[in-house]
């Protein structure tokens, strides 16, 4: 997961959680309202990304004993953290070259 | 989409897998359910979601299940461009059983006796499953044999993974 580009909900649920930590369903109405109700992940999709986050150490439970196991809290760690910095960098780079690039064409 | 069906088709994941997540997977569609606007279109328009989602997801946790982490199935993701939607995928199977029922129809109002002729729709169901689970394991098979031969490397020549690769990021 590391050396390739993140796919699309991986991403979206980094960028979700960036912010604050938050339950599933909080993920999936942050990821609605982030894409003005563009992308709807469904729970299928949603959970498997957190499965894939989860064993990459990206995001991690927040444990509390009362929360109940139906709605458990998930939070970005550093190292999800500094991963979702790095797509942002190499998103940033790609944009900088395709605007150049477009640019370039028009001129 | 009821909430009875969405727990039956979670029996298609893995018990591990539905033992870890499928608490809140319930509670999640349960909210979501819950939430939706009260036009038909957005009721399908769920439900085909989450189906589609399930059977993808339920899919993926087995071949990551029984394969561990030694393969990474990122593999199999395509550029979107030429991905498939989901409900293309769908919609082709429920066409594809549509004919098969027809074609069985009509052989019965023909008084085709030779009936053994048009397989059964469970019958052709069966083997369409039989053929994708070959396929999927011959794909694994190559994936793996890439793999031990260090062909995935070849990646790392990228102009734009090996910048990244120098600006930092984690092996």
């Amino acid at each position: 997961m590391e050396t390739s580009a993140l796919r699309e909900p991986v991403l979206l649920v980094l960028l979700s959680l960036a912010e604050q930590p938050r339950h599933g369903y909080s993920i999936l109405k942050d990821i609605e309202s982030m894409s003005s109700g563009g992308t709807k992940l469904s729970t299928g999709t949603l959970y498997g990304a957190l499965q894939r986050l989860l064993d990459n150490g990206w995001i991690e439970r927040v444990e509390e004993e009362s929360t109940p196991r139906d709605r458990r809290t998930y939070m970005l760690t550093s190292r999800g953290r500094r991963n979702l910095q790095m797509e942002i960098e190499r998103m940033r780079h790609l944009t900088k070259v395709a605007a150049l690039r477009t640019a370039r064409k028009e001129a | 989409m009821t909430l009875t069906a969405y727990r039956w088709l979670l029996c298609l994941y893995p018990r591990s897998y539905r033992h870890e997540f499928g608490d809140e997977m319930t509670a999640v569609f349960r909210e979501a359910r819950n939430d939706l606007a009260p036009a038909v279109g957005a009721k399908i328009s769920f439900c085909r979601r989450e189906f589609c989602g399930l059977l993808s997801g339920a899919l993926y946790a087995h071949l990551t299940h029984l394969s561990g982490s030694a393969i990474r199935f990122r593999r199999f993701d395509m550029q979107r461009q030429f991905r498939f939607p989901l409900s293309t995928v769908f919609l082709m199977v429920v066409i594809f059983a549509g004919v098969v029922l027809t074609i069985a129809k009509a052989s019965t109002i023909a008084g085709d006796t030779s009936g053994s002729a048009w397989p059964s729709l469970v019958s052709v169901m069966i083997l369409m499953l039989l053929s994708i689970c070959t396929a999927a394991g011959v794909v694994v098979g190559v994936l793996h044999t890439m793999r031990r031969g260090g062909v995935h490397r070849l990646e790392n020549v990228q102009g734009l993974r090996s910048s990244m690769q120098s600006n930092g990021r984690e092996p």
